[in-house]
């Protein structure tokens, strides 16, 4: 059933210019195209959308969030269950996080130790609970997820502590070793490690030297998108792409935005996460090639065009704008809808990205699309710097 | 649409088919049936993508006016049909004035208007302006306008301005209908006010039941629509629902709105009343339970329903119901259903509103097959007794829980 080894990853085009590339990631649940957007469906469902639905679309793989699922409905029902795939009907691939991020942005009063996150349960007792390496992987394991993350010590980054900052780069690495004994299920499931050191080339570096040492199928670059300028972002992405074995999934956490996906796809990064495009769809926000369209806005009232021309979804082939303006956030099936074309929206742009780059003509792709969403070519320079960084320049 | 009956007696249950769609519509329709309730243009919950999982048969959606007020001027200016714009092509449409799920708030009568709220506060509409809306419109059916605003406690001054005023709408709406070259074309379904009077009714269908250009009847204003109709004893409507049934010309199509239990349902059919809605489903769906009433006369009694919220639900991986063939029992469980309710996900609802509509199309498909098989009375007994356990239960549990809290 599950191939020999539960991820095998086949670079089969690169990017003559920048450092995009094509990749076929073989999982124990099916195949996935790099580079990939995963959507987040947080309690193990999507936005109101049906697994076939989302089969259809052509999703490969989706995110689940370790934290949310070990509360409700908690590890024991999940193995009872079978694991998630089999509770939620999922047949394609699936990664979870290790709860540690979630716990550190979602309890003010999370405290982390060298034993592991210490926060106080959500629960009526209040008790105060711990989440180590071990405990999460004990969960993930009851999950069951193809691809799942190792606890790491989340620090912002906007400390401006180095000291703190070093310090969870050597706990991370160590933690790290604590979820791989604590792995029970090498066989099916992959943990990938993640990269920390914030903005400071040598700290993140160091982080990179450490986990390369260690057995991982994957690594994940963390740390970032949590506040810092664009500036700062790229470049700590280049310099882990730069790092990092060739030969292993390279996952950037939390981001997807289009205009991210594009760059940091040139930068060398193979999968991408982000509640963005279905968070939005609730708010009634369209996803197009050229830019957002807020749905509820009076324009639209008359405006008997679909979302996008040359979408082929569902969404785009069925409604008009003026359609979705009168029902856009007024209604729950409305947030189905948008989902729909925004998870639809994001899946042809990261095939749009790997085509153009097996046909080598990611450097064009990149400059039209660019174009498209500047089109007065007011580029933002962190978008000029970083693709410059990788041979690309603009129209 | 034309719509033919076999069997011509009164006050008896009868199979009818509705058919002549018009050129982009096939197939006919067979009638006891549902109209498929609707919301903005969307069955409540299921997206009509979804709901081709439930059903690819031919089947008309109630679109009710109220919910789709805000669509007014940009309809104007669109030039498709209704079920076009709501991205539903092969469905045919009925458009209603009132939301049958939805309680209609009672009052603010103007002379010879009827009032809609919205967001922005009351619109009022009078045959004119609606008829003037359902050409944008381009419906395959609609009801006319009227004042239902009566229920069982209704003072007979109100029902008197009730029929008058529906008389009057009656009369305008007719001229409408026959004046424009698009409704005309349009199945015409009146609407017979009059609450619980016997005369009053007789005075409406004394001015209604001449006129060829009508296709078939609504018995309005037996209740305010929203969930409590399904409570309502049928001892209570039925003299005036016989009364109504034994006047009308067999030939037309008659249809009763609103959440009724299966039991009313059935009870209406046996005086041969013809339409219904599946508004009831979404009231059902919205209190996380999935209807498992078994309509089988050969199988067991089963619980009426089942709520999913309840916490014994959570590691049960058996789907809904065990034999239920529809998408959601074939795919999903009561434990991760469960779950979905607990945490609040848009997909509880949806797969349970899938298992109910598939549930309650099949009930319909039960009692045609029964109405020709001359056996609705015992399918009629095995619902009462089904529902008669789950009415005692809830009545139960309202006890325990004002027991409770005066404690
Ligand atoms: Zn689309
Ligand atoms: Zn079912």
């Amino acid at each position: 059933m599950s191939p020999k080894k539960p991820l095998v990853f086949n670079i089969i085009s690169e990017c003559k210019t920048s450092m995009a590339r094509v990749g076929i990631m073989e999982l124990p649940h099916r195949a996935v195209d790099t580079p990939v957007f995963m959507p987040v469906g947080t309690q193990g469902t999507l936005k109101g959308l049906l697994p076939e639905q989302l089969e259809n679309l052509g999703l490969q793989i989706m995110l689940a969030n370790t934290y949310h699922l070990g509360t409700k409905p908690g590890a024991k029902i999940l193995k009872k269950a079978g694991g998630l795939h089999k509770f939620m009907n999922w047949k394609g691939a699936l990664l979870t996080d290790s709860g540690g991020f979630q716990m550190v942005s979602l309890l003010k009063l999370a405290e982390i130790t060298e034993e592991g996150v210490k926060f106080q349960s959500l629960n009526e007792q209040k008790a105060e609970v711990m989440l180590t390496p071990e405990h999460s992987i004990e969960i993930q394991n009851a999950i069951g997820a193809d691809i799942i993350m190792q606890l790491d010590d989340v620090v912002a980054t906007t400390v401006p502590d180095k000291d703190r900052i070093e310090e969870s780069v050597h706990r991370t690495s160590r933690w790290l070793d604590r979820c791989l004994k604590a792995h029970q299920r090498p066989d099916d499931q992959n943990i990938f490690s993640i990269v920390q050191g914030t903005l400071f080339n040598d700290l993140r570096t160091q982080s990179i030297h450490d986990l390369i040492k260690r057995n991982v199928n994957g690594y994940a670059i963390g740390g970032l998108s949590g506040g810092e300028s664009k500036d700062d972002f790229w470049k700590m992405v280049i310099l882990s792409t730069s790092i990092l074995p060739k030969n292993k999934p390279r996952y950037l956490m939390g981001v997807g935005f289009a205009i991210d996906l594009v760059v940091c796809s040139a930068l060398g990064v193979d999968m991408f996460d982000c509640v963005f495009p279905t968070r939005t769809a609730r708010f009634g926000c369209a996803l197009t090639m050229t830019g957002q369209l807020q749905l509820k806005k009076a324009k639209y009232k008359f405006d008997f065009n679909p979302i996008d021309k040359d979408c082929t979804c569902v969404i785009c082939k069925t409604y008009t704008r003026a359609y979705l303006h009168g029902i856009a956030a007024r209604t729950p099936v409305a947030c189905s809808l948008l989902s729909e074309h925004n998870i639809a929206f994001q899946l042809r742009l990261m095939k749009c990205i790997r085509d153009s780059i097996k046909e080598n003509k990611f450097p064009q792709f990149v400059a039209e699309f660019m174009l498209g969403v500047y089109p007065d070519k007011d580029y933002p320079t962190w978008i000029r710097d970083s693709l410059a960084a990788v041979n690309i320049s603009l129209l | 649409m034309k719509f033919t009956v076999q069997n011509v007696s009164k006050l008896r249950p009868r199979i009818g088919t509705l058919s002549n769609f018009g050129e982009r519509k096939n197939g006919t329709l067979e009638t006891p049936m549902l109209l498929l309730h609707s919301q903005g243009g969307q069955i409540p919950h299921i997206t009509h993508e979804v709901f081709k999982l439930i059903s690819k048969d031919a089947h008309i959606l109630q679109i009710p006016l109220t919910s789709m007020h805000n669509f007014q001027e940009t309809l104007e200016q669109y030039n498709g049909t209704i079920t076009d714009f709501i991205g539903s092509k092969e469905s045919l449409s009925c458009i209603t004035f009132h939301d049958p799920s939805n309680i209609t708030r009672q009052g603010h009568h103007a002379k010879n208007k009827v009032p809609l709220w919205t967001k922005n506060g009351i619109v009022y509409y009078d045959a004119p302006m609606y008829c003037k809306v359902l050409e944008s419109y381009k419906p395959d059916m609609y009801f006319f306008i009227s004042d239902g605003d009566t229920n069982k406690g209704s003072q007979q001054k109100r029902i008197q301005k009730a029929v008058d005023t529906t008389i009057h709408f009656y009369k305008d709406c007719l001229e409408g209908h026959k004046k424009s070259a698009i409704l005309k074309n349009s199945f015409a379904m009146a609407s017979i006010a009059g609450g619980y009077c016997l005369k009053s009714r007789e005075k409406c269908m004394d001015v209604m039941l001449k006129d060829s250009e009508i296709g078939g009847y609504v018995i309005d204003g037996l209740h305010n629509n929203g969930p409590e109709i399904e409570f309502i004893p049928f001892d209570e409507v039925k003299s005036v629902a016989e009364f109504v049934m034994s006047k009308i010309p067999e030939n037309k199509l008659m249809c009763v709105q609103g959440c009724w239990n299966p039991v009313n349902i059935v009870k209406f059919i046996q005086l041969g009343v013809d339409l219904f809605d599946t508004s009831y489903c979404r009231i059902v769906t919205e209190r996380s339970s999935a209807l498992t009433f078994s309509v089988d006369l050969q199988g067991e009694l089963e619980e009426y329903e089942i709520n999913l919220r309840e916490h014994k639900y959570a590691d049960d991986f058996q789907p809904i119901h065990n034999t239920c063939s529809c998408f959601t029992c074939k795919n999903y469980s009561r434990g991760y259903i469960h779950h979905l309710l607990t945490v609040q996900e848009l997909l509880g609802p949806i797969l349970i509103m899938i298992h109910n509509i598939h549930h309650y199309l099949n009930f319909f498909d039960t009692i045609r097959q029964c109405i020709k098989e001359n056996t609705l009375n015992e399918l009629e007994f095995i619902l009462i007794k089904q529902f008669k356990n789950y009415e005692d239960s809830r009545k139960k549990n309202t006890a325990e829980i004002s027991t409770f809290s005066e404690g």
